[in-house]
Parts: structure tokens; sequence; C-alpha cells
């Protein structure tokens, strides 16, 4: 049933890129079995900060692989909250974030895991990251009372969604169908999705009326949903509200298998117009950034080498081989090679010169089972990153002594040697950052 | 005739040695095995759906199955063997990392297993996990041993997916140990970590 593979060293071939992915170890410092700790700067530094970072910078060492990214508590700039545009977040604003997270990304709700005390430590401790908090009040809103949704409200909220131009962001009837490919960026330069408003369930700050509502209201500080507290009659804002909800499809834990069907064909069409983002979104996923990124010793990625490669692995008897530069450059990235020649080797695990890759770290064997529009999609994507120079050394070999032995050992004596992956770019673009962060030790 | 004897044993003794290294050097480990071998060996492990009664249940599981196969989510959690990993053993977990950072991270029974493994946790701890890297009693999971960060990019619908798809692969009894404590010293010069292939895990 196994394919014939030499013995002592199929094991190597699933550890892929799991392998890697455990590779960069970083962040928490923290050991398994204690219980959430009660002095508030350590409870922050344990749960908080692998995101968020200890200085609330939102620069946490796990920070670059998320969408949205954590939030940066030094500006005082808060995306969520029931006060005016620009304004700070009230204390129950930062209580909600903290206690209820944020549907669809990784901020999970807290309420149940930590006491109430806990959360609004935590709730008073990130105002302390922010001169602002300490400089000013946030400013409250008149919020109306609810306008109760009906089918006049709704159509209400149709007509006024097209006059306000929401649909420029979220789309035609709100489906968002081209949302996320129109470059929106927030105030910190990162790229900023308009949501799908058909898919409430990840509605960061909620998905009543009245969240909708207050998000229409109070707009989203730092990013270019706008407040239209002063552009628009407070019942409209209720009845955009109201159609907005509305708008709610159903999601697939609730389809039946003729719906999940006709909904993976939409899903499947949809990818196929937008590959890029598709790509985006795999490439994302499937942690490729996680070995072709070099990161320093708290596993953190090292700066301007986002894809460059340059993370080394020893793989004993094949020596220390270094992983390659995904970005588009056409000297030592991707630019130098034909769309067949990348598919091949992330399916077949053969390079462009036809040599090949063993199946481990890098997974092809798993990423074989990428439907082509898939795999076409990921290299869509990568013909998008930002091109790096960052030539990478080929594998560097043993010395024939260390080759032989060690291969006795694991051919005659089945030993299976660990592999061992290590910080820092080993191409040649060098370790930026590396003397600014020791000059800061 | 003794002495011819004894020659022609030395240069047989001589030959025989310099084939052995000459084959240990040559022999081109793995490299010669078609890559459609192990495309297929990768598929294999992975339980079909085909099973699942409800139709509904089972287009999602084929969804999850799609996300999880194409995430390579084996690299780590098929459990390691004497001679590579255990078809058998699916996600059973069990292979040990030594990390400098946060001593030996082992990777976990995905099966749902009752005791073991996911049986008892609930869809939405798993997907905290899966998403945020916290427990349910709030201890953090690191980054870089389990790439959570990585996956909170599945949509909602697609983390369902793979939930769904990991309530029907087969139940393995195996336990994990805790993470035990760092081990900075026995790391090689430089490395961030080193991935065994001996299963910590116990049946």
């Amino acid at each position: 049933m196994l394919p014939p593979v030499p013995s002592g060293l199929r094991w190597m071939a699933f550890c892929a890129a799991g392998l890697l992915l455990a590779a960069v170890a970083g962040g928490l410092a923290q050991s398994g079995a204690v219980a959430p700790p009660t002095d508030v700067t350590q409870l922050y530094d344990t749960s908080c900060a692998s995101c968020h970072g200890t200085d609330g910078r939102g620069h946490g060492p796990a920070s670059d692989a998320l969408t949205p990214r954590p939030r940066d508590f030094t500006s005082g700039t808060f995306k969520f909250r029931s006060t005016a545009s620009g304004s700070l977040p009230s204390d129950d604003d930062l209580y909600r974030a903290i206690a209820h997270g944020m549907p669809g990304t990784s901020m999970l709700g807290w309420k149940g895991i930590l006491t109430e005390d806990q959360i609004r430590a935590l709730a008073d401790y990130v105002k302390r990251f922010s001169p602002r908090f300490a400089a000013e009040r946030p400013a409250s809103l008149a919020a109306t009372p609810a306008v109760p949704s009906s089918p006049a409200s709704i159509e209400k909220g149709r007509a006024a969604y097209e006059t306000l131009g929401c649909g420029a962001c979220h789309g035609d009837g709100g489906a968002g169908v081209d949302a996320v490919a129109i470059g929106l960026k927030d105030d910190w330069g990162h790229d900023a999705f308009a949501p799908s408003l058909d898919e409430p369930w990840s509605f960061r700050g909620g998905r009543t009326a009245a969240d909708v509502y207050m998000r229409l209201k109070s707009g989203i500080n730092g990013t270019p949903m706008p407040s239209f507290a002063d552009s628009a009659r407070d019942d409209d804002l209720w009845h955009v509200a109201n159609y907005v909800v509305s708008l709610a499809r159903k999601p697939v834990w609730d389809m039946t298998a003729e719906e999940l069907k006709a909904h993976y064909a939409r899903q499947a069409e949809k990818d196929a117009a937008s590959p890029v983002q598709r790509g985006r979104s795999l490439v994302a996923t499937m942690a490729c950034g996680h070995c072709h990124t070099p990161v320093d010793r708290e596993g953190r990625g090292l700066p301007g080498l986002n894809f460059a490669g340059g993370m080394t692995m020893r793989l004993q008897v094949w020596g220390d081989v270094v992983t390659a530069n995904l970005t588009s450059d056409n000297e030592t990235g991707l630019g130098r090679y034909g769309d067949e020649d990348i598919k091949r080797a992330i399916t077949r695990g053969i390079k462009h010169d036809g040599s090949r890759m063993l199946p481990f770290p890098m997974g092809w064997p798993a990423y074989a089972h990428l439907t082509p529009q898939d795999q076409d999609a990921i290299v869509a994507y990568l013909r998008t990153l930002p091109p790096v120079k960052n030539q990478i050394p080929p594998p560097a070999r043993p010395g024939v002594f260390t080759y032989l032995t060690t291969k006795f050992q694991m051919l005659v004596g089945g030993k299976d040697f660990p592999i061992v992956i290590f910080a820092g770019n080993a191409g040649s673009a060098g370790n930026p950052g590396a003397a600014a962060a020791a000059a800061q030790r | 005739m003794k002495r011819i004897m004894k020659w022609i044993a030395l240069v047989v003794v001589v030959l025989a040695a310099a084939a052995f290294v000459a084959f240990l050097y040559l022999a081109p480990p793995l490299m010669s095995t078609d890559p459609q071998e192990f495309v297929n060996l990768e598929a294999a492990m992975a339980p079909a759906v085909d099973g699942i009664a409800d139709p509904a249940v089972r287009a999602l599981a084929g969804r999850g199955r799609y996300v999880l196969l194409t995430t390579d989510c084996t690299g780590c959690h098929v459990t390691p063997g004497p001679q590579g990993p255990l078809p058998d053993m699916y996600l059973a977990g069990g292979r040990p990392f030594t990390t400098n950072a946060h001593g030996v991270v082992v990777s976990r029974n995905l099966t749902p297993d009752k005791e073991t493994g996911l049986g008892a946790r609930t869809d939405d701890d798993v997907k905290r996990v899966l998403r945020s890297g916290v427990y349910p009693d709030g201890r953090p999971i690191p980054h870089n041993a389990m790439p959570w960060a990585q996956f909170s990019n599945w949509s909602d619908e697609d983390l369902h997916a793979v939930v769904v798809y990991l309530r029907h692969i087969t139940p393995i009894r195996h336990e994990i140990p805790p993470r035990a404590p760092g081990v900075a010293d026995a790391l090689v010069p430089g490395a961030l970590e080193i991935a065994a292939g001996v299963n910590a895990g116990k049946r």
C-alpha cells in the first residue's frame, strides 16, 4: 500500500511544512500549566503581547501574519466605539472588545476565560499606552432610539445606501463583490478590507441593527469608513442598518447539501474572477511566509524580507538547505521563472533546473492536491509580491566524511536525525535590523 | 597458493568496502521515488468523506478535507514511527519539537478520541485554538509552534468546515504529554528549533 520509501527516511517526508511551521520559536514566555496570572502587566504580556506587543504598538511577533493587523494602542485610535468620530473609545467599548472579541479575527472573546476583574483591568491597562487617554475624554454620541425593521424601513435603507455611496466600497447591493479588490489602506498603511455585507457573522463590531447603526454613526477610526453622523439623517442611518441586516445570506453551517454545492460552485467562480485575491488568501493560510521569511531569534520576521527566503534548515545527509526567494525579483526571486516552473516546484518538488526537492520540509506532496485553479491563483499572487533582492545560496552539502557516517547511521542503523532550523537570513541581503536590535540590547 | 588466496581475499574485502562506501555515497535517498507516490500517500492518509450519511455534513467535511489536506497539517500531526510517519495514525500527534523559547512542544492528537483527542472539546474550543492560539483555560500556544496566526486567515466558513472534517476522522487513543520546560542548552548554536522523528505520545 505504501510506496517503497527507503527505511528510516519515510517519516521525514511528512515532516514537511510542519517542521517549518513549528520552526520559528518566539514570543510568549509562558510555561504550560499555570493559570492566568493576576498581575495585570504579566496578564497582558501573557495573553495579549504575542499580537499587540509588550509595548502596545501592535507589532507582536505573531502580528505579521494577521489580517486585520492587531490594534496599535499607542495611537489612541480605536475602530469600534460608541463615541464620536475621531474620539477615544469609552471604557465600555474597550471592555466589549476584550470580553466579546472581534468576530472574524484572531481577537477572541475573553469572557469566561478571564474573570470580569481581569478584563476590566486589561481594558484599563491598554489605555496606558497612549497619552491621549490622560489628556482627553471620549466624546459621547447622541444615539436615537432604534427604528424597528420593516419592509418599508429596509426599502428606505436601500435607497439611502445608494445616496450615501456605500456601494463604492461595499459593492452594489451590499454583496461586496469587488470590495476587497479596490486597494483601500488604513491609517497605518495596511490593506483595509470592506466587508461583504451579506456575511454578518464576521462583522467585527457585531451584527445587530444597533451595532451597524453605531458603525455608521461613529465611523471606524483609522480606516476609510467615515462617520455619517453629520452627513445623513439619523433615521436614515437606522434604515441603512436595517437594510444591511436584511442582506445576510445563509452561512454554510445552515445550508442544505444542494445549497452547499451551489455555494461552493459560486465561490469557485468568484475565485476565478479574482485570482490575486484568492492566491493571497491561500498563501496566507498555507503559511508560505512562515518559512520563506527569515526571522530573528524572537521568531519575528526580519524587516523588508517578507517572502524573500533565506531561512536555513539543516537536513542531515542532504545538508543545509535555504528557503527560496518568492518575491517577483527578476534576478534572485521568482521573476526569473515561468508559471509552469513555479507550479511544478509547488506540486511536484522539481526545481526550475530539473533537480528534485525532498518531500520535506517543503510540503509539495500536500500542495499537489490544490486544484489547478488554486495553483494558478497562488502564482498570480506571488507575481504581485514587491521584488526584494536576496540571492539565495545553493544547498550546502556536508563534508564527505560526515555525509558517509550520517548516511550509514540512517540507512543501516535506522537513526532518524532531527531537522534543525536556524534564525537569520542566509541570503545576500544579510540581516537588516540585526545591528539595531543588538544596539538596543 | 595460500598467498594467492590471501591476496584474493584482501582484494575482495577492499573491493567490497569500496563498493559499500560508493553505495553510501551514491544512493540517492528518497530522490529515486516518483513524486506521485508521495502525493498519493498524502491523500491516502486523509479519510474520504463518502461514508458520511448526512449529505450536507458530507459536503462541509469535503471542503474541510480539501483545506486541511492542502495546508499540510500532516507535516506535524501525523504520529512519527521508527520507519517514518504512521499512516494509520492520521493526525494522532506526538511529534516533539525542541525550541529554545518554549521547551519541548509536542504536536497534539486531533482525532475525535474523547480522552486523548478533541472528542471532549467543543467546536468553539477548537476554533479558538485554530484562530487565536488560546486553550479554553486561557493558556497561549506559541504562534510559531502552531501557526494559528496564519490559520486565522481562514474564513469563518472554511474554519467551520475544517472542524466538521476533524470530527469525522478515525478516533485514535494516543495520549500526548504536556509541554515540557526549556532545554536551550540542547540546541545547536544559532538554532531556533529542532524537530525530531520520535513519538512522544502513548497509545
